[in-house]
């Protein structure tokens, strides 16, 4: 097991390296920088031309793409992430704490669409084709389809305008409900499907109906010895719904102002400023690797017929 | 374009507006504060670093006061300055300031705090944006602690005009010194507001300056700030900010005219725009690269373009249809000559244009002269507004027949690539408060390098920049307007109006020549 976690973590290493290459190459075909977009518009470039000047040397923008790559690499071995050209305050500083509001975020969505899609899947399964599994799988299908900002409107439209019971742009712990509500009941939908999907494969198999022979009560049977089966694929789908989370919560996080990652991921590029794209892109592509790894490792612990080989 | 992002956030809006009106929750806040709400989250108040739109509006409007403001007719008048002299020479202006005012932190306002602003923009170190806007700018001294001196390189008539933007507003000196880089996160002014907090990407939190002396007297309110405190709100979906313009969450807040839509003639909202808006959207061309090198040619086009449909598809209406070269919310703007010498739109007059220069079509489709189709290409930032006026310009030159293709892409890749010859024709937007706006966009060479020299634009073009006296300078500024509609250089097409909705409760908001908030004026009535 620990050789097996070393090998992954060394394989990662090619990825962020491959990962950091692309993004500078995307930077060197993209006819502008942060500089020339902060200053653009705004005055006469001729009268600029100085202050131009400074600032791209300053960040290293009037270097060829490799040049920039290599200092990157080095300050980023320093541990240093570098300076925001639009912000000019350290990059460390504006991610660290959105990083963790995002977290927050996908977490409690995460969480949400687990109990949300498991329940109902589970429900739709043991009461197959009755009126609640047809009402689930149908909720189900509309989750599946409807965007996330478009679900997420919709909530503010009912929940603050309607019916008054929240603010729309909620203070205090109550903040995330909103945002986490419209991330987490979209992500549920998927969940569920296949939670009723494995939920009744599992049901037919022979280990269940030697359960039900021995006289194991209906609700004993789903939860204790179906559920736990049922719940391996229903893993291999949350691992790739957490990537679906990061990604939808760049939308929800402006809709609802939430201060996480996204909406600065957004702006960065808006904004041209490379220093602080490339840090969000990094962090992401960590969070990834370190989700897919955690399921892999997860997997082998729940199901003891898988094994890992170092 | 109707994409599937904006049909879904306009049935949404439909939908909210046939529930009818809606009852108004109790406010979250007291009386005496207002939530305003700001678009996007500045990226530091600290006006030496950033002059942006919202840089701008934020410290503008509550927290810097300038040496002078702008009054209806754009005349700059005194403010914190109590008058001023200019040399014979036209190269040195001197203000004497007005005394008793005091920053945020006690220190009083002084000459220094003027020469520091300036010095630190001057200084090729703080690599500002504002160093550009006043280049013949060679120093600044402070004879004595109530006396400043302007030198420049030549006379440079703007300057007094831009010293009421909030980039030329004053810092603290002892803050800014104490505070180091930090101080973009607490700026430090004289205005009827004080910064409180900041909570990152949420909201700016302003409360009332105890000390306020207002200087300014086109302010209503001549005291202390009605309101106790200011929350300038970061939201940025126009969809949730009209759902908090509903439960009143917001007061105040600026919108688009398709988000502005639910709220037109409910009585529980005020929708005001600004008349005095400095934006042009216009086309201007490649003039180094035949047809367009041909005067006529550009005049054929400009009779093309129905601006009032223009302006209907991308504003809704909202705006003004400009037929002059500068927009009409400039100091100087002159109607008489827009009138005389522009393009309404006449498309029978561009055909007949089209047709006497050799442009001609046998089957009513697209013309041809020598062989060669009267096929072109026009470029854009992409934005909503710009594609909506794209798709009209596209349809009113196909009528005319010429063939347009489109091309946008975003702000910071369409401007640059401006500079490569391999376009025909743009549609661009500028905003600036001074006239001088024409000499950066049309004064040779151009702002994209393709102007060739033109003595009669260029010498009424300098002519206006450097006359110091505001009437004799209008004079220069409507010269140099007839100049460059003449040699039909620029497509003006419109001037559109921003829109912000405010709650009925929300008295005294309204904005100043430049565009800012008379924040001691605004009051929040009891519900």
């Amino acid at each position: 097991m620990g050789r097996y976690l070393i090998r992954r973590l060394l394989l990662a290493a090619p990825v962020v390296v491959g990962i950091l290459l692309i993004t500078f190459l995307i930077k060197a075909a993209v006819p502008t920088d942060a500089v020339t977009a902060m200053y653009q518009g705004q005055m006469s470039e001729k009268d600029a031309a100085q202050a131009i000047a400074a600032l791209r040397a300053k960040f290293h923008l009037d270097l060829p793409w490799y040049q920039q790559l290599m200092i990157y690499g080095r300050d980023l071995l320093h541990g240093d992430l570098g300076e925001s050209i639009r912000l000019r305050r350290p990059v460390v500083d504006e991610i660290g704490f959105r990083y963790v509001n995002t977290l927050i975020l996908t977490g409690v969505a995460l969480a949400i669409a687990l109990v949300v899609g498991v329940t109902t899947g589970v429900i739709a399964a043991a009461k197959r084709n009755t009126w609640l599994d047809v009402t689930a799988t149908t909720v189900a299908l509309f989750g599946i389809s409807m965007p996330a900002f478009f679900f997420g409107l919709l909530l503010i439209l009912v929940v603050s305008v309607w019916l008054r019971l929240l603010p729309v742009v909620p203070h205090g712990p109550i903040a995330i409900l909103l945002p986490a509500l419209s991330l987490g009941l979209i992500e549920a939908a998927p969940i569920s499907r296949v939670t009723r999907t494995s939920m009744i494969d599992v049901l037919r198999r022979d280990y269940i109906r030697a359960a039900r022979a021995r006289g194991a009560g209906e609700l004993s049977l789903i939860l204790r010895h179906g559920l736990p089966n049922a719940l391996l694929v229903v893993l291999t789908v949350v691992g790739l719904q957490i990537g679906n989370l990061l990604g939808g919560a760049f939308i929800i996080e402006t809709i609802f102002s939430w201060h996480g990652i996204g909406e600065l991921a957004v702006n960065s590029i808006k904004w041209r400023d490379f220093t602080l794209t490339q840090a969000i892109i990094l962090v992401s592509a960590l969070s990834y690797l370190f989700i897919n790894l955690a399921v892999d490792v997860l997997y082998a612990w729940l199901d003891p017929r898988v094994e890992i080989q170092a | 374009m109707l994409t599937r992002r904006r049909l879904l956030i306009s049935s949404l809006a439909a939908a909210g507006a046939a529930a009818g009106p809606l009852p108004i929750a109790a406010r979250a806040a007291a009386p005496g504060s207002a939530n305003i709400r700001i678009e996007i989250d500045p990226e530091g108040l600290y006006n030496v670093q950033s002059i942006s739109l919202i840089v701008s509006n934020v410290l503008g409007g509550y927290l810097l006061e300038r040496l002078v403001y702008l009054d209806e007719k754009g005349e700059p008048k005194p403010w914190l300055a109590d008058s001023w002299q200019t040399s014979d020479d036209g190269k040195v202006i001197t203000f004497k300031l007005k005394p008793g005012k005091t920053f945020h932190d006690a220190t009083p306002f002084n000459a220094e705090a003027v020469k520091l602003l300036f010095d630190t923009i001057l200084d090729p170190n703080s690599a500002s944006p504002s160093k550009g806007i006043i280049g013949p700018l060679e120093k600044v001294d402070a004879v004595d602690d109530m006396t400043v001196r302007f030198t420049f390189s030549k006379p440079f008539a703007p300057f007094l005009g831009l010293l009421g933007q909030s980039f030329f507003g004053f810092n603290s000196p002892t803050a800014v010194k104490a505070a180091g880089s930090a101080y973009a996160r607490h700026p430090v002014g004289t205005g009827p507001f004080m910064f409180k907090s900041w909570t990152p990407g949420t909201e700016i939190v302003l409360v009332r300056n105890p000390n306020f002396k207002q200087f300014r007297p086109d302010a209503a309110n001549q005291g202390l700030p009605h309101l106790e405190s200011v929350t300038l709100r970061v939201m940025t979906e126009e969809g949730v900010v009209a759902s908090a313009l509903q439960t009143g969450e917001l007061d105040i807040a600026p919108l688009t005219a398709d988000a502005m839509k639910p709220f037109d003639g409910d009585a529980e909202y005020v929708i005001i725009t600004d008349k005095h808006a400095k934006n042009l959207m216009f086309m201007e061309f490649d003039y180094k690269k035949a047809p367009f090198s041909d005067r006529k040619f550009r005049e054929a086009i400009s009779y093309a373009i129905d601006r009032a449909g223009v302006l209907q598809a991308a504003f809704g209406g909202d705006g003004a249809i400009a037929l002059g070269p500068l927009s009409r919310g400039i100091p100087g703007y002159d109607d008489a000559i827009a009138k005389d010498d522009g393009t309404p739109y006449d498309p029978a007059k561009a055909k007949e244009i089209l047709d006497s220069l050799g442009w001609v079509s046998k089957d009513g489709g697209t013309r041809s002269k020598d062989g060669v189709p009267a096929h072109f290409t026009v470029r854009s930032y992409a934005d909503g507004t710009t594609e909506r006026a794209l798709a009209v310009i596209q349809a009113n030159l196909a009528a005319v027949g010429i063939q347009v293709d489109i091309g946008t892409a975003d702000w910071g890749s369409f401007y640059p690539a401006l500079l490569k010859p391999d376009w025909d024709m743009d549609l661009n937007r500028w905003t600036w408060s001074d006239p001088s706006v024409m000499s950066q966009l049309f004064r040779s060479p151009g702002h994209r390098q393709l102007l060739p020299p033109n003595a009669a634009i260029d010498s009424a073009l300098d002519a206006a920049d450097g006359e110091l006296d505001f009437k004799k300078r209008m004079q220069d500024v409507s010269d140099a307007q007839k100049a460059i509609l003449e040699d039909r250089l620029i497509l003006p097409i419109l001037t559109d109006w921003p829109i912000t909705v405010t709650r009925k409760v929300v008295e005294g908001y309204r904005l100043d020549y430049l565009g800012y908030t008379y924040a001691g004026d605004l009051k929040i009535a009891a519900d």
